[in-house]
């Protein structure tokens, strides 16, 4: 068990290293084989009058003439080891894990990230839930009564779930719910700290949105699994042998169909803590996905390294925590 | 068995659809121009409105935006100039009051305007006594002396504007304190501090305007022990009369408190009204515009006016509009035309542009009648001696005039029209907007217009303030917009006429117009002294700018701006960019 | 296997298992095609989803000659319908009226049907050519690892899955954005949309990888490979004679489930603002700029939005139907 733990920390961190490096070649490489220069790189960070002497001067402190091997090198230290920062009154160590400093605005990206993630935090793991008890139960019942009007009714919906783009079913809703009949009026983050009723109010249009959509997904996935299941031959058995009806789907049906949406559960999480992109820009949220978005638009490399590894980071513990939770599970998966 | 599969799924289709397009349509239902239109009262731009000197309180501050930086020495935004001027007091600053009076210097840190005794040269301040900073140290001359070093060094302080490197130290010889050998960090010949309370500033060449210079923010004392470098962004020492309350977090709020050790009896221009002034920044553009409207928040700092949406019900709502100011900002909105690609050397080709334009469409896309007036010269209304012209007139309602436009290509020699470039910045709808609009106007002439879009953070320092990238990629056009950073005929024409201004990145006289006449007659305004005369000059040079056609001026920006009712002694400043004067405001 | 960003993940839920089950299975008399089509007519939903499909294909191929007709030029100004100080069209429903059916844009007042003809073009272009791009890559990479398995398979499964761990809309706008102005000899719209087919294309691989290598993972035991193995037949021989014959069936629903993420990927880059630029028209564009006058020309957004939902809508039909008709055991 413990062997096998460590093999997929060590895929991880293989695997973050990898992601990394792919954002360095997205920023470094791809712009220079369009044919921008170092010089023009470092003419976005100088300000609004760039002299040549500015130039030179950022190039230098920002390691832009460096060769990307070492500038690479230099972001992993940084993350290891930290590393010290000229303030241009003394030096300042910014502690491992540091992200590094942003270009434009001067400051270390970890503190700046960590403002946002309580954000994004809230907005994912509201609408998780709500997405997966909607799905799953609309799934369940719609496979157990399939052909009912129930069944009819929300398989329709789901299918103009995943038919919606969250842009636009957010707009929708902000128009209607916010504007016209301002029932959840200038949606914005309320700290929950400060004050639990407001921060859940304010949120509950963008965890509708964004709990749409997946609800759909999950909602036909669990429908498809519980489909296929309930016509194993196990279940044939179980039945057979005078199990209750409700046993027969709870202990045996539905545990089946769950674990691979348990799976998928899992990696969305993940993928959305990175960021839920487009329903934070829908709603103004400054979560870790606006961030990014502003980070992007800004072409500020720090930020959007930090970014990435906070999203990539996620992925990677989401899928380690399916992973090991089958292992505790299922002993076969231990090779 | 036979499934029914296919009713099953015609009754999830439909479903579907019908609830999708039931909430759409109920979205639809609204809108639709046509209803009853209501005028801005403009209150505060002749007065300022309600006038008060009730202290106490908390004001509630929103941004959509944020600031670039909150240490005096290192903003460029007007709206940070404005708001500085709560924490910091620069030697000068422009006067709490509406309309041109606005323009008049006051003095803050300084007991004085500067003054000069060798034709411009050498500026001397006096500093007033008993300033002090909010840890209870006295304000010393040379803290402003530190103060104006620090804006030499754009590795560590990137954002502000570099005018006192520029006219102090024109070789650059000087790195800035923060490589400064000197164990004072005061290493910089061209300012000397005599005294504890005089600052003198030398110059080799003359420069009139310098008393603009000292209005800088960036003259606002730093005490050079607290100095933090890049991190005094987050606590920059107070000499006004609020202070950061703990740490200013960029991109999301900052907290002003009472600076206890600040004297009333050493300033003369601050009521210092609310107990607590906490700002808000990154809010959604829409959210802040119903905050103000609910009264939930007093201003919105960001200062260029209210968003589409919000504009629009200000429009048709009487009670709206009578709290509503459409500040004229100072700007001018334009097109570029390089004087330098072909076939725009030719000054008919240049000149066919002039009327080919449609100004009508790019006032829609400034936000129409609110957003802009049309503009038909350079210098806008709000300065001095200015006087509008139309030297090119294409229209009643400006819309182009195609005969003219076709009579001056062909003697240009272009009769059956070109190809041509025009940029515009990506990330400001604005010019998106109004770039379609000449793509259209243009190509009615027969000129072919190909529109490309840059990031407006790199639209100077790497594509149309590059000379040499504009040669390499023929732009013939470029969208521009012009703020001076003071409000003076010199402040507003040198940058983007003079062909000295030129530079090989980062210039804003992006038409490339080095013209020996214009040239000579900035410096023969900037040598004159009698205002009128030189008003007379500015006014030459407007004309003679406009005869070369490398600028087809479109509009004079105006913002929309929000008054809550509960917020005190509000008026629009001209002298930053029209927004509400920030610093003597109160709540009721 | 899991969804590519945000916006759906239709492509998911097929059961390729299932669908080569059925490809494998021969029946006697008629063939596996004639079968699907006879179920397949029959499914008049899915039939709609493809009627609708064509529809739209054509208005794209048309959309000059459409426009031409009704609305005018998608760059087309019509401010003298707007009203001169609100900026928005007159009239209730955006402006609607016989020469502009789906109403006008504010401030510049362009004909929106117009614009979303147009757009239709850049949404099925990008949508069409990426999903070809990410199936060749796919099914290349799929048989490849799934056929020769060992170290291959090791390095295409790893591979698949750093792509899966991937934020992948974080990516393809860093990418978007990176590459600004000119690049590769390219500039304006033909780099962009350039950018988002490679993008797209580039990030979707996988998902068909997946389905394929375990198809040719099962197939590659089965007996007619065994057979024609011992009959001294190639590798060549083998892939492109005994698997990809039955691979077709999988492959065919899975591009088609893949289109509507596509399309929904494309729009969703358009809306974050590193799609197409103006004056050229897009769905998400369109949305984007429509996003901040919900409250006064809410017409404007709905028109891009519901032409979004009726166009992925009727691909994800015809690719329900198409796995229907493939497999029957899937209701």
């Amino acid at each position: 068990m413990i062997f096998y733990l460590l093999r997929r920390l060590a895929g991880a961190v293989v695997l973050l290293l990898i992601v990394t490096m792919a954002v360095f070649a997205i920023f470094f490489l791809i712009p220079r084989l369009g044919g921008a220069t170092s010089d023009q790189l470092a003419a976005r960070y100088v300000g609004k009058s760039p002299t040549p002497a500015a130039i030179e001067q950022v190039k230098h402190s920002l390691g832009l003439d460096k060769s990307v091997p070492v500038q690479y090198g230099r972001f992993v230290k940084g993350i290891v080891a930290g590393k010290d920062y000229d303030t241009g009154v003394r030096k300042v160590h910014c502690a491992p894990p540091c992200l590094g400093f942003s270009f434009r605005n001067n400051l270390e990206v970890w503190p700046r990230l960590q403002d946002r993630i309580p954000v994004t935090l809230s907005l994912a793991a509201g609408a998780a839930v709500i997405w997966l008890l909607a799905g799953v139960s609309i799934g369940v019942i719609s496979a157990l009564k399939r052909g009912s009007l129930w069944d009819r009714f929300s398989m329709g919906f789901a299918l103009a779930g995943v038919s919606l783009p969250p842009f636009f079913t957010g707009l929708v809703a902000l128009a209607l719910f916010s504007y016209q009949w301002p029932i959840f009026k200038g949606v914005h983050y309320v700290p929950f700290l400060d004050n639990p009723a407001s921060w859940a109010w304010n949120l509950v249009l963008p965890w509708l949105t964004l709990a749409f959509l997946y609800a759909a997904l999950y909602a036909r996935l669990t429908r498809a699994g519980m489909l296929e299941t309930m016509s194993e031959d196990y279940i044939r058995t179980a039945r057979a042998k005078g199990l209750r009806e409700r046993d027969v789907i709870v202990k045996h049906g539905l545990r089946a169909a769950l674990t691979p949406i348990l799976t998928i559960f899992g990696m969305d999480v993940g993928l959305l803590l990175g960021g839920a992109i487009l329903t934070e820009q829908v709603y103004s949220l400054n979560g870790v996905g606006k961030f990014a978005v502003e980070a992007i638009g800004q072409q500020d490399l720090p930020e959007v390294l930090g970014v990435t590894m906070i999203a990539a980071i996620f992925v990677i513990l989401a899928n380690l925590v399916v992973d090991l939770l089958y292992a505790v599970v299922d002993p076969r998966v231990r090779t | 068995m036979k499934h029914p599969v296919t009713r099953r799924r015609r009754t999830q289709a439909l479903i579907g659809m019908v609830a999708v397009t039931a909430m759409a349509a109920t979205a639809c239902g609204g809108g639709g121009g046509g209803s009853k239109k209501y005028s801005p009262s403009n209150k505060a731009i002749t007065e300022v409105v309600n006038q008060s000197t009730k202290k106490g309180g908390t004001l509630k501050l929103v941004s959509s935006d944020k600031f670039d930086s909150l240490d005096p020495g290192d903003m460029y935004y007007a709206s940070a100039w404005n708001f500085s001027r709560l924490m910091a007091r620069p030697l000068l600053t422009f006067k709490p009051a509406p309309g041109n009076a606005s323009y008049e210097f006051a003095p803050d840190l300084a007991t004085d305007v500067g003054k000069t005794d060798d034709g411009g040269k050498t500026w001397t301040y006096h500093l007033r006594k008993g300033v002090k900073y909010e840890d209870g140290t006295e304000v010393k001359a040379s803290d402003v002396k530190y103060a104006v070093e620090r804006t030499f060094d754009k590795e560590i302080l990137p954002n502000g504007p570099g005018y006192f490197a520029q006219y102090l130290d024109p070789d650059g010889t000087y790195k800035g304190p923060y490589k400064d050998s000197a164990p004072d960090k005061l290493g910089l010949n061209a300012i000397e501090t005599p005294d504890d309370y005089t600052i003198v500033f030398k110059m080799k060449e003359p420069f009139a305007d310098f008393n603009y210079l000292a209005a800088l923010p960036q003259t606002a004392p730093v005490p050079p022990a607290k100095d933090t470098g890049k991190e005094y962004v987050k606590h920059p020492i107070a000499s006004g009369a609020y202070m950061v309350d703990g740490q200013y977090e960029p991109g999301k709020a900052v907290n002003l408190v009472r600076n206890p050790n600040w004297d009333q009896a050493t300033d003369p221009l601050r009521k210092a009204l609310p107990d607590r002034i906490e700002l808000l920044e990154k809010q959604d553009a829409n959210d802040v515009d119903n905050r103000l409207f609910a009264g939930t928040a007093q201003l919105d700092v960001v200062g260029t006016g209210v968003q589409a949406a919000a504009q629009n019900k200000i429009l048709t709502d009487k009670k709206l509009a009578d709290n509503a100011d459409d500040a004229i900002s100072g700007a001018l909105a334009y097109l570029a035309v390089s004087s330098k690609t072909p076939p725009f050397d030719n000054v008919h080709c240049r000149r066919a542009v002039q009327y080919a334009v449609n100004k009508s469409q790019l006032q829609r896309a400034q936000g129409g009648e609110v957003g802009s007036d049309i503009a038909t010269n350079l210098m806008p209304p709000t300065l001095a001696g200015s006087k509008v012209t139309d030297m090119y007139p294409n229209g009643a309602k400006h819309t182009g005039d195609v005969a003219k436009a076709k009579d001056e290509l062909k003697q240009c020699g272009k009769a059956d029209g070109f190809s041509t470039v025009l940029t515009a910045r990506a990330n400001r709808p604005k010019e998106v907007a109004g770039a379609t609009s000449v793509q259209n106007a243009l190509a009615k002439v027969g000129i072919k217009v190909e529109i490309r879009q840059y990031p407006s953070g790199d639209y100077f320092s790497q594509f149309a303030g590059v000379p040499k990238w504009v040669a390499e990629n023929k732009v013939g056009i470029m969208f521009m917009q012009w703020g001076p950073d003071f409000p003076t005929q010199f402040g507003f024409f040198q940058q983007i006429v003079d062909g000295r201004a030129i530079k090989p990145a980062g210039g804003t006289n992006l038409s490339e117009l080095n013209d020996p006449a214009v040239n000579g007659l900035i410096d023969q305004a900037t040598r004159t002294i009698d205002p009128a005369q030189s008003a007379a000059i500015w006014q030459q040079l407007d004309q003679k700018v406009m005869e070369s056609a490398v600028i087809v001026p479109f509009g004079w920006t105006k913002s929309l701006l929000y008054r809550p009712s509960n917020v005190t002694n509000l008026v629009v400043t001209p002298a930053y960019s029209g927004m509400y004067d920030y610093l003597n405001i109160g709540i009721q | 296997m899991t969804a590519p960003i945000e916006t759906t993940g239709v492509a998911r839920e097929a059961h390729p298992e299932a669908i080569a089950d059925a490809a494998g299975a021969r029946i006697e008399g008629r063939s596996l095609g004639q079968i699907a089509w006879a179920r397949f007519r029959r499914d008049r939903v899915a039939m709609a989803g493809g009627v609708v499909i064509i529809f739209m294909v054509l208005v794209a191929i048309f959309a000059p000659l459409i426009t031409d007709v009704i609305g005018g030029g998608p760059t087309e100004y019509h401010d003298d319908l707007l009203d001169p100080v609100l900026n928005i069209p007159t009239g209730s429903f955006g402006g609607a009226s016989w020469d502009h059916p789906l109403g006008l844009e504010p401030v510049n007042g362009r004909d929106i049907f117009s614009r979303i003809c147009y757009g239709a073009r850049i949404s099925m272009l990008v949508a069409f050519l990426a999903t070809l791009l990410s199936v060749v890559l796919g099914v290349v990479l799929g048989t490849v690892a799934g056929y020769f398995g060992g170290w291959v398979d090791g390095l295409i499964s790893r591979a698949m899955d750093v792509f899966l761990a991937f934020p992948l809309l974080l990516f393809a706008i860093a990418i978007g954005s990176s590459l600004q102005g000119e690049a590769f000899g390219l500039h304006g719209d033909t780099l962009r949309i350039t950018v988002l087919i490679f993008v797209i294309g580039f990030f979707s691989w996988p998902y068909i990888a997946r389905i394929v290598r375990g198809q040719t993972l099962s197939l590659r035991e089965r007996e007619f490979v065994e057979a024609a193995r011992s009959l001294g037949a190639t590798d060549r021989h083998i892939i492109f004679k005994e698997l990809l014959p039955n691979l077709v069936g999988p492959i065919l629903v899975y591009s088609t489930l893949l289109i509507p993420t596509n399309i929904l990927f494309e729009a969703a880059l358009s809306y974050l603002g590193v799609g197409v630029q103006e004056p050229t028209a897009s769905w998400g564009g369109m949305l984007s700029a429509a996003t901040p006058r919900y409250q006064d020309a809410p017409m404007f957004m709905v028109v891009p939005g519901v032409t979004i939902f009726i166009t992925v809508l009727a691909f994800n039909l015809l690719g329900d139907g198409l796995r229907d008709a493939l497999d029957p055991r899937s209701r």
